[in-house]
């Protein structure tokens, strides 16, 4: 009985002990509270929220513009007086509206020989001089755009543009100011690649057969280029 | 045509060597970009329904629509036209206008630079290229600028003059400030300086080409036509700082299509 006694009163004691500790735990930072604001107001203000929650930076994707065309071509260029040569370049796009687009092109071939070169066996240019050259800044306008069809199942988007621009053709020794318009036709089996047919007259004043005059060379190419 | 392919050594060389290197690097490009996974912005349909083309074109038909409430993923913009895919995994091409009138998920509205009098007036870039005449020889021109402010402009322009008795290359770095922006014809003047390369004609006995540099002064006008395109056209005049004893003025004026983005 009387050890009974002696454990109830020992875990009464120890149920007061630790009820006082938490007791205390709890009181204590009202009591602090109350001691700052009583007694001085230098004291720093109390950090009422500590949030330990990083901010979350939210970034909305941007939209990928895909306006740019890079692209090579190959063909023919007939260049006037020295014949039909593989012509091939290179050509940049941009696409300004689903109207309007800016061509930047670079080309080379190299000419042959005039007739009369090959009949009487003398040489008119040197063989640097043969290297024709080319730049264009042209300006294309989608005439007709379309789809093409292949079978059932397969659509892709094309347009047949004009295309005319300024640039210059470095030939028979001399730069000449260049004038090419023509046509084309760029169809897309995917939104990433396009396939050019073109043809352009490149037009510039040369002297170069012994009368000055306007010389006309058609260029016919076909070509691909990708979007970026 | 058999005259055409002369091929050296060298040539060859550089067909076995450099070439397929060149082709191997074009083709790893060209499959690696499409493929190039990135997030895609979500809006969400507010109006009746959003019209979906099928191809990037007021021509093209309307083949699907979506209806309020549901959401788009926008995979890419091309020109005035935005591929988008529906949560149904239709894809189709959204005209800029109408999607202009989507929400984003917060609620906010979507907010794109259309193609149009407020983009000429405010824009980030511009491009473009002209003909025209640099003391008589023909002129052949292109420029960018990078817009400070709506009225300040950093522009680069590349030139080739062809005359009767040289030839040479202009390139010019200088400030353009645009008078009144908002304007469809806005005036602006534009200062800067650069080099100029004379390379005489080898038919006439003259000195050696020179590199010279210059400074010049301008005065110009863009006019609006539609959609991103603008004509622009300028006249300037340069200072050539020569080795000689007294420096040269050259006169240039220049016409030409340009356009923003």
């Amino acid at each position: 009985m009387e050890t009974r006694i002696r454990i109830l009163l020992l875990s009464l004691v120890a149920l007061e002990c630790s009820g006082c500790a938490l007791f205390h735990r709890q009181a204590k930072p009202d009591d602090s509270a109350t001691a700052s604001s009583d007694s001085d107001s230098n004291a720093p203000p109390p950090t009422v929220i500590d949030p330990q929650v990083e901010r979350r930076n939210i970034k909305v994707p941007t939209i990928h513009p895909s306006n740019v065309e890079i692209g090579a071509y190959y063909g023919e260029l007939s260049i006037q007086d020295f014949g039909a040569q593989p012509v091939a370049g290179l050509r940049l796009d941009y696409h300004i509206s689903e109207d309007f687009f800016a061509e930047a092109t670079y080309g080379r071939a190299k000419a042959g020989f005039t007739s009369f070169e090959t009949l009487s066996n003398i040489q008119l240019l040197s063989d640097a001089e043969r290297r024709f050259t080319y730049y264009n800044l042209s300006l294309g306008y989608n005439l007709l755009p379309g789809e093409v069809f292949i079978g059932r199942n397969l659509a892709m988007t094309s347009a047949f543009y004009l295309i005319g621009g300024i640039g210059s053709v470095k030939f028979a020794g001399d730069q000449n100011f260049t004038v090419n318009f023509g046509a084309g036709f760029r169809v897309l089996p995917t939104d990433w690649l396009a396939i050019h047919i073109d043809v352009q007259d490149l037009v510039f004043r040369s002297d170069v057969t012994g009368v000055e005059q306007l010389k006309n060379n058609l260029q016919a190419t076909i070509g691909a280029s990708v979007f970026f | 045509m058999e005259l055409s392919i002369t091929t050296t050594p060298s040539t060859r060389r550089w067909l076995n060597d450099v070439a397929p290197l060149i082709a191997a690097a074009l083709l790893a490009l060209l499959a690696a970009w499409p493929a190039h996974a990135r997030d895609h912005l979500q809006l969400f349909v507010v109006k009746p329904y959003l019209e979906l083309h099928t191809g990037p074109g007021r021509g093209y038909p309307v083949a699907q629509v979506v209806a309020r409430g549901e959401a788009v993923d926008v995979l890419m913009r091309r020109t005035e036209w935005f591929k988008v895919r529906t949560e149904r995994g239709v894809e189709g091409w959204a005209y800029e206008r109408d999607l202009a009138q989507t929400t984003l998920a917060d609620g906010t509205p979507f907010k794109i630079n259309l193609g149009d009098r407020a983009g000429f007036t405010s824009h980030r870039w511009e491009s473009g290229f002209f003909g025209g005449a640099y003391e008589g020889a023909t002129l052949i021109s292109a420029y960018q600028a990078l817009s400070l402010t709506d009225h300040l402009k950093v522009e680069l322009t590349a030139s080739q003059f062809l005359g009767n008795l040289s030839n040479g290359y202009l390139i010019d770095l200088g400030l353009s400030h645009v008078f009144m922006p908002e304007w469809r014809i806005s005036p602006f003047v534009t200062l800067g300086g650069g080099y100029e390369r004379i390379e005489p004609k080898a038919t006439l006995a003259q000195p050696l080409s020179a590199n010279n540099q210059t400074a010049y002064v301008g005065v110009g006008l863009r006019y609006y036509l539609a959609r991103r395109l603008f004509l622009r056209g300028e006249l300037r005049e340069r200072e050539v700082f020569t080795s000689q004893n007294s420096n040269e003025v050259k006169n240039e004026w220049k016409l030409g299509f340009a356009f923003f983005y």
